[in-house]
């Protein structure tokens, strides 16, 4: 009888609620709030920072690095203006700014491309990695500003400060893309360009299913080996989420051939790439599995003259931050002339355009 | 320790260096894993491998303790 005199002073609609809420919750993630921790930051840091004090060999490796940054500074010489100020976010060893003082690819006699640029704001981790090519000639023919981030998630700058923002090769370490972007988006002057690229999708996919192999015949399972990697169907997504207008998103496979998988793995450390999946096995791949991943790989993937393929499938993506004056793109069904037409005018006349 | 003299002493390049020796078994093996990638399970092609580890450490045999 006790226990009912005591319901009796409980209201009637919390008693109905009671066994529900002990049972079922509600919750909301708020945009910004802490996501899935997948790489370790401290590990990346670390990596970057040992495969940066070994210059030589670090230098040895930036055959990737300066190939894509020098294609990253052709889609910024495709926009027709002068650029003062331009933040390259995640600079890596400055190769960027490096591949700005090349002319371009389109126009070798018009100097160098940095003439379109004025400051280079070089923003990186890794201290050793950003200043490893300071006393370099090539210094003194861009202006180039090395700063350090504290975190590689944050950005550290007035909104409305950078005329274009740049990133190449760093951006597939970040934890928490969507925040980046939109701060990205925060810092740059309306109607510029962010342009940026990274590793997704089948990157090194034949080391990926080689060690996969190797581990299921060896071990019996498989682990986490090489890092999960953003598609090219994700990128227009997280662009569009942070704001950017004007989207454009391409797709470039570099294949390289190394002599086996152990000048692959020495490569990607020397670059600082190792793995740095917090859910990673600790200590080194096991012997018995890299040698059978070795012979797997040269047999599954292999070419005919011995040597593996690796395939580095770079993301490259432009987006625009919002300007009431931006150009915008013509209404569906306003236009006046068939493409159809215009491209088989083009196949008939031998052309290419 | 100097970058010189560790990059000539690296174990990853006396490991790459046998492993290298061993084509023969080591494509056996390969050959044996491909026949049927999409079941493979533990063991599947120990025989192979057996043969190919015992090659690998013949053509190690200077180092061999350090192999586990």
């Amino acid at each position: 009888m006790n226990t009912l005199s005591v319901r009796a002073f409980i209201p009637p609609l919390t008693r109905r609620c009671a066994p529900l809420c002990t049972t079922r919750r509600y919750a909301v993630q708020a945009p910004g709030a802490p996501t899935l921790e997948i790489f370790s930051h401290q590990q990346k840091w670390k990596q970057k920072e040992r495969a940066a004090s070994n210059i030589e060999a670090s230098r040895n490796v930036d055959y990737l690095r300066d190939e894509v940054a020098s294609r990253l500074c052709e889609r910024l010489m495709d926009i027709n203006r002068h650029f003062p100020r331009v933040l390259d976010f995640g600079a890596n060893a400055c190769n960027i700014a490096r591949m700005l003082t090349y002319p371009s690819e389109d126009s070798p006699d018009a100097g160098p491309r940095s003439k379109r640029v004025g400051t280079l704001v070089s923003a990186d981790t890794s201290e050793k990695l950003l200043y490893r090519d300071a006393d370099l000639p090539f210094n003194k023919e861009v202006d180039v500003q090395r700063e350090i981030l504290h975190s590689c998630e944050t950005l550290p700058y007035e909104p409305d400060t950078f005329d274009a923002v740049l990133s190449s090769l760093s951006m597939h370490w970040i934890n928490d893309l969507p925040t980046v972007l939109s701060q990205i988006n925060k810092v740059l002057k309306p109607d510029s360009p962010f342009i940026g690229v990274m590793l997704g999708g089948d990157t090194l996919y034949e080391l990926r299913t080689s060690l996969q192999l190797a581990e299921q015949d060896r071990r019996g399972g498989v682990s986490t080996h090489t890092s999960p990697l953003a598609d090219v169907r994700d990128v227009g997504g997280l662009l569009q989420r942070a704001g950017f207008n004007l989207l454009t998103v391409d797709v470039d496979d570099i294949i390289v051939d190394y002599p086996d998988i152990f000048s692959l793995m020495k490569d990607l450390q020397s670059m600082g790439e190792s793995n740095a999946v917090m859910a990673m096995e600790k200590g080194p791949i096991q012997k018995d599995v890299l040698l059978a991943a070795e012979y797997i790989y040269k047999e599954l993937h292999g070419n005919d003259d011995g040597s593996l393929p690796a395939t580095f499938r770079l993301i490259y993506m432009i987006g625009w931050k919002h300007s009431p004056d931006q150009k915008k793109p013509l209404e569906r069904g306003t236009g006046m002339f068939s493409i159809k037409d215009y491209l088989e005018q083009g196949k008939m006349e031998g052309g290419d355009k | 320790m100097t970058p010189q003299t560790r990059n000539l002493t690296r174990p990853i390049d006396k490991f790459a260096a046998a492993a290298a020796k061993c084509s023969k078994e080591g494509t056996a093996y390969g050959k044996c894993i491909l026949a049927d990638y999409n079941n493979v399970h533990l063991e599947k092609c120990g025989a192979e491998f057996m043969k190919l580890r015992e090659c690998f450490m013949v053509s190690l045999s200077p180092d061999m303790h350090e192999y586990h």
